[in-house]
């Protein structure tokens, strides 16, 4: 009996140790936390370690110490959160090189920021991972043909940047069927793209005339093709810029010939997005972008900026003549470096859409003078 | 008192083996404890950081796009049905898969031990192809070989199997869709449904008074003939008394031709899910089924033989049940397995949970509370299926002496 009440009693006590032990180590875990909010120099990422430290213990992210900007500096890459398999936007190489419309906006922060516009660090993301990624602070800047929408910016915890392409949906059927309009889609199966705004469209479209419909969804573009070649589904649905994209490569192939429907119904706005609670940083983002539509207004392109001898003030302080500096916390002469590298607005466009089949010119991405959407704020 | 004490002499405490033993899972929940919350805290800091709130009141947020193979689906129905109607798909892939690899894994286990040359070496075969291949793998290789590139038609150009000389459609084939006869209702459904579970019960009372009758007086008991007979005399009667309340649909295309709007319809990616994960796991269901056929002894198979029993006796009577009671833990595991991957659906676009909490992700929901949601559901789905299995079990365990 006494054995028992003793082994009872010992059971008790250890358990009692246990938890007196166990409860202060507990607590330390929010004293910790709270111990790099008021002490930021301890941890400041000096030995380059922001990668790991952002992932595994995202307790302490690059805002908390002076913000992005400086994290980049800092590391002297710009993380960049991309597509790898869209022809024209972002798509890699069998070198492994990255190119695209959205890449050269990648390489153009980099040049604002750093100065190089080969300091970027591409992260391929997939459509559903990308602002998990940008939450988490495994990318500095996310320029991956994501649309700029009201939820998006309230509760991904992104903040959307000045528009780079104004896109929009529309609906590619083979060239054979006649299908001009919505309407001879009725009971159609159509294919769609996984995780995106595209599936909300076609929806709500389809909807509000009541036409029904049926989606066929795969998770990538190389599945879906296939899907839509073999006529699993009559119609294919995505960006305009998308389909004009998979239009040619399936013509290019030797496969049907493809009809784009006239009609657009949806607004896509593409653009950078940043992590929310850091405005130097996306000011930063911003003006770099900002940067190649100023220039290609002003008429300055990668070959004949280095040799502009007039003296139009407004030219000369985007040129960072004189010692201009707008405080934007960037080296004065940073649009230098970004044209320099990646070239104007117009150029960009030239090199990776035009060849895919999009047109610039009388399209919303012309030059707001020409009646375009394409509008720089001044830079003075 | 006059006896030593014996605590005196135990070891000191922290040498104790009780009071280790215990001290060990002390710490141990301890530890589990302070991991977790250092997680759920890390969590909750940086969504607060972020301005993002931790609460799920989305779900009562509309779900705004169509599901695929669901016209029924109303986009504006809250995000909690479009759980639902995951969580639907996902068992209907999951049963599925789940009754084709038992069987398919019963027959090629059974075939690997044949003595006939030609049924060992293909399930050998078999087992080997599909066993050494990723489940992922199967699934699109499935999608591709029999839908995408296979040699089926699309729905406009459908094969209608017409059925022999009545002038309607028994089967309809086309790479995307399937249509099979279903069941409609025409009223009286609901009392249909209760005769229905009055013949079960029936059926399960003359099971047991046929047992007991064989067990008093040896008489053979037949119990599987006879509970049959009383199903179907209910449910026959039943049938004709409330005026057919079911009756088969006939699968029909719709006048476009572009859609199957009569009868039961199975999509490509629901074939191709179950299918796949059904022959993918019916090759790891063959081998455990062989290995516990072979730690049957030897000599239950000799004494089978020495009552002239023959293969199928042998097998039904002598070694299955046997075989059954060492096969069922490690095929719980399996089953386990099966559900767990119809998540890979999102390859080929099967409508489960998993492609629909990635789309509604994609939607602007939020990405963690909606993964929470995809753990929950999926723990749910496994606790329910090792219940059920563990059930068995135990059942067939309890006949051991």
């Amino acid at each position: 009996m006494q054995r028992k009440l003793l082994a009872l009693l010992t059971v008790l006590a250890v358990m009692a140790v246990a938890c007196t032990t166990g409860d202060p180590s507990a607590d330390t875990v929010p004293a910790t936390d709270t111990g790099t909010e008021t002490t930021p120099a301890e941890t400041t990422p000096d030995t380059g370690d922001t990668e790991t430290t952002g992932t595994t213990e995202p307790a302490v992210l690059p805002q908390d110490e002076g913000g992005i900007l400086a994290a980049v500096q800092d590391r002297g890459q710009v993380r960049c959160g991309v597509n790898d398999v869209l022809p024209g936007f972002g798509i890699v190489d069998e070198n492994g090189e990255y190119s695209g419309f959205d890449i050269d906006f990648c390489r153009a922060v980099a040049a604002g920021v750093l100065g190089d516009p080969e300091a970027v660090e591409f992260v391929p993301l997939t459509a559903e991972a990308r602002f998990t990624a940008l939450q988490g602070g495994e990318i500095d800047v996310l320029i991956r043909n994501t649309t700029w929408t009201a939820t998006r910016d309230g509760q991904e915890g992104a903040t959307f940047l000045h528009t780079t392409f104004y896109d929009g949906q529309g609906m590619m059927v083979p060239a054979s069927t006649g299908f001009t309009t919505l309407e001879d889609l009725a009971d159609a199966t159509i294919c769609v793209l996984q995780g995106t705004t595209t599936e909300l469209n076609l929806t709500a479209v389809f909807n509000a005339r009541g036409i029904p419909f049926n989606p066929m969804t795969h998770a990538d573009n190389e599945t879906l093709q296939p899907a839509y070649e073999s006529g699993q589904c009559e119609a294919w649905t995505s960006d305009v810029s998308q389909l004009t994209a998979f239009k040619a490569s399936i013509e290019e192939a030797g496969g049907e010939e493809q009809y784009i429907m006239a009609e657009v119904f949806s607004k896509e706005p593409l653009g950078p997005a940043v992590p929310d609670g850091d405005s130097a940083w996306a000011q930063a983002v911003d003006w770099s972008v900002l940067a190649t539509i100023t220039a290609w207004e002003f008429g300055l392109t990668s070959e004949n900026i280095g040799s502009y001898d007039g003296d139009d003030p407004n030219i000369l302080n985007f040129l960072g003549a004189d010692g201009f500096d707008p405080g934007l916390g960037l080296d004065p002469e940073f649009n230098v470096r970004i044209i320099e590298s990646v070239g104007n607005y117009q150029e960009i466009f030239e090199r990776h859409l035009a060849p895919i089949g999009l047109e610039l010119e009388g399209s919303p991405n012309d030059l707001w003078t020409n009646g375009g959407l394409m509008y720089s704020p001044p830079y003075r | 008192m006059t006896t030593p004490e014996p605590s005196t002499s135990r070891p000191p405490l922290w040498r104790d083996v009780r009071v280790l033993r215990v001290a060990g899972q002390v710490a141990a929940v301890v530890v589990v404890f302070l991991i977790l919350q250092w997680l759920i805290g890390n969590l909750v800091t940086n969504y607060g950081r972020l301005n993002i709130s931790f609460d799920f009141g989305f779900l009562n947020q509309p779900t705004q796009f169509q599901i695929a193979n669901h016209p029924q689906f109303n986009p504006r129905s809250p995000v909690w049905r479009m759980v639902l109607v995951g969580v639907k798909n996902t068992a209907l892939a999951g049963v599925f898969g789940i009754a084709l690899a038992g069987v398919l894994g019963l027959i090629i286990g059974i075939g690997r031990l044949s003595q006939n040359w030609l049924a060992a070496k293909l399930s050998a075969a078999y087992v080997e192809f599909f066993r050494n291949i990723p489940p992922l793998v199967v699934i699109v290789f499935f999608a591709f070989a029999v839908f995408l590139y296979g040699p089926l038609p699309n729905l406009r150009q459908a094969i209608e199997i017409p059925l022999f000389g009545t002038g309607r459609t028994a089967l309809i084939l086309s790479n995307a869709e399937w249509g099979v006869p279903g069941m409609r209702s025409t009223g009286n459904l609901l009392a249909f449904g209760v005769s229905a579970l009055v013949a079960v019960v029936a059926a399960a009372v003359v099971w047991r008074w046929r047992t007991r009758l064989n067990e008093r007086s040896g008489e053979p008991h037949h119990r599987v003939l006879w509970s049959l007979g009383v199903l179907l005399a209910i449910l026959v009667v039943s049938y004709v008394a409330l005026g057919g309340p079911l009756v088969i649909d006939w699968p029909q295309l719709s006048e476009n031709r572009r859609r199957i709007a009569s009868g039961f319809s199975i999509n490509s990616g629901f074939m191709s899910v179950a299918g796949a994960l059904g022959l993918y796991t019916a090759s790891h269901v063959a081998e455990i089924i062989r290995g516990s056929i072979l730690a049957v002894p030897w000599g239950q198979t000799e004494a089978s033989f020495a009552l002239a029993l023959t293969n199928f006796q042998r097998y039904r009577f002598v070694v299955l049940p046997q075989a059954m009671r060492i096969a069922v833990p490690p095929l719980i595991n399996q089953a386990l397995n099966l559900i767990k991957n119809t998540s890979l659906a999102a390859a080929v676009g099967y409508a489960e949970i998993t492609t629909l909490t990635q789309t509604s992700i994609g939607n602007g929901r939020p990405a963690v509370q909606s993964v929470v949601i995809l753990m929950v559901v999926y723990l749910g789905f496994s606790l329910l299926v090792s219940l059920i299995l563990n059930i068995v079990n135990r059942r067939l365990q309890l006949v051991t002496r």
